[in-house]
């Protein structure tokens, strides 16, 4: 291909050349940053709510205690504790092996955990990783922001004979959402940047397409200027989206 | 540097210097340049000390040639830089020969035929590079292996999956994420017997290229002598020793220049 200059410095023609690669890692992005968005808020909300859960009398008193929080808390303490790129690691090469494996899968086994590896693999598993990491940091979103309810409202739904799951989904939650969105905004954002971490697994999204162009060029400014523009417009949607989402949710609070 | 090697140089120095008749060599010793991250060629050892393939050769070579040398870890990427400003006096770092480099450097006769390897399951039926059409290959990023992967297949084809070094591709391809991985015949040679699923295809179509030994362009008189060490360890069976060695295969033939 000729090469196309922009500004005196930019080849621009060995991005085109590599449109195909960009263009398909952007949707793979998008595509990994909503799955783990939607999971992992699922998932922090399970985990922020077994951080919290109390009861008064025994058993469930010491089930909270020990099948409920201190799992919980182990588990944020680990996937907030290592970083991201190690757990990524960790579990495709050492943890879906176990899994998926055509030879003694525990999950799927046969010709059928091939077809997975090789198509899907780098992608579960960097879903698998992103979800269980931003679990951890979005629990404590939750863990705060039920916290951060003032105690009288509880007591007071409690004593109008709301059972704890009621008064959680009718009076806790509702309000804590709604100062949930700014860190959970933030953890989105965050989200979005480190599924290029993904990339190391071979994933083909963003940072892999540099990563190739950089590699068969050895050039380094059109690349990573390239994703870096595609990231911050993503991001600038995503804060955009968030504003819309805390104006919608926020308009309790301006009585 | 440990006692171990400090005494180790000493001796070798006192020997050499005692049976050469060169005056450059006595006293002043030569350093080595090599890249530490590249098993089975140069790597280190874990109590720091570089070893391998490249190694032995070298210490072999200086040894015939009566040269005293020194290893130093040099990152690949400031290697020829460091040989340009005097860091380091030779270069010894799996450094393919190609005409773009003979432009710049002065390479010693060849002292390793490097060729592009397949790796792929011990059931895979693959016998050349053309049947990996439509099959996930796994390269390593910027390498020959991802070149000839591109041009064969397209540089935008999903199917070629690119990491950032040759054991977790291997890895990979044990892990059945795919079909095949592409690399340096030693490098591939070197993982795939560490897994006994895989097995390693040769294309007979990939051409041959050649590891040569570094110096600074215009240093006539260290390149005379290192291929003078060069061809006494191939003539005395050295050479062929050493390869035996790294590589549990016979050596081959290589070209005098």
């Amino acid at each position: 291909m000729e090469q196309i200059l922009w500004f005196g410095w930019f080849r621009a023609d060995i991005i085109l050349e590599y449109a195909a690669l960009f263009w398909h890692g952007l949707q793979i992005t998008i595509l990994v940053t909503l799955i783990c968005i939607a999971q992992g808020t699922t998932l922090g909300l399970a985990i922020g709510l077994a951080r919290v859960a109390e009861a008064r009398y025994a058993p469930a008193r010491q089930l909270c205690r020990f099948a409920l929080r201190w799992p919980a808390t182990v588990y944020v303490s680990f996937f907030r504790g290592t970083p991201l790129f190690v757990q990524i690691l960790l579990i495709h090469f050492a943890v879906m092996p176990l899994f998926v494996n055509p030879v003694d899968g525990l999950l799927i086994s046969g010709p059928a955990a091939r077809d997975i590896k090789q198509n899907y693999g780098a992608f579960l598993s960097g879903v698998v990783a992103l979800t269980l990491n931003s679990g951890a940091y979005i629990s404590e979103i939750f863990r705060a922001g039920i916290q951060s309810i003032d105690r009288g409202q509880i007591e007071a739904s409690r004593s109008l004979g709301m059972p704890y799951w009621r008064t959680m989904y009718h009076v806790v939650l509702p309000q804590a959402f709604r100062r949930m969105l700014p860190p959970l905004g933030n953890n989105a954002i965050s989200l979005l940047k480190d599924s290029s971490l993904i990339s190391a697994i071979g994933l083909a999204e963003l940072a892999y397409a540099a990563r190739t162009v950089a590699g068969a060029y050895s050039r380094y400014w059109e690349p990573h200027l390239t994703i870096s523009l595609m990231y911050w417009m993503l991001t600038l949607c995503l804060a955009y989206a968030i504003k819309k989402l805390e104006a919608r949710y926020g308009r309790g609070d301006s009585r | 540097m440990n006692f171990k090697n400090m005494a180790r140089i000493a001796a070798a120095t006192l020997v050499l210097g005692a049976s050469s008749l060169s005056a450059q060599a006595q006293g002043k010793e030569l350093v080595v340049g090599s890249s530490a991250t590249y098993r089975p060629f140069a790597y280190e050892s874990p109590t720091k000390e570089i070893i391998g393939y490249d190694v032995d050769i070298i210490r072999a070579v200086a040894q015939k040639a009566g040269i005293p040398i020194k290893l130093v870890n040099t990152p690949w990427t400031g290697i020829f830089a460091a040989l340009n400003n005097g860091d380091v006096d030779l270069v010894i770092s799996g450094v393919t020969i190609n005409d773009k480099r003979r432009q710049s450097y002065d390479f010693t006769a060849p002292y390793f035929e490097a060729r592009q390897l397949m790796a792929v399951p011990q059931n895979s039926t693959v016998k050349t590079l053309k049947d990996l059409a439509g099959k996930k290959i796994g390269v390593v990023t910027g390498s020959t292996g991802d070149d000839i992967a591109s041009r064969e297949f397209g540089k935008t084809n999903p199917d070629i999956r690119r990491f950032e070094s040759t054991p977790v591709v291997i890895s990979e391809l044990a892990n059945t994420g795919l079909d095949a991985a592409i690399g340096d015949n030693g490098v591939i040679a070197f993982r795939v017997q560490e897994h006994k699923s895989l097995k390693t295809v040769s294309d007979p179509a990939f051409p041959k290229e050649y590891f040569g030994i570094v110096v600074k362009q215009g240093n006539k008189d260290l390149l005379a002598k290192l291929n003078a060490g060069l061809a006494a360890i191939k003539a005395d069976g050295t050479y062929a020793t050493i390869y035996k060695k790294w590589f549990q295969a016979d050596a081959p033939t290589l070209p005098a220049q």
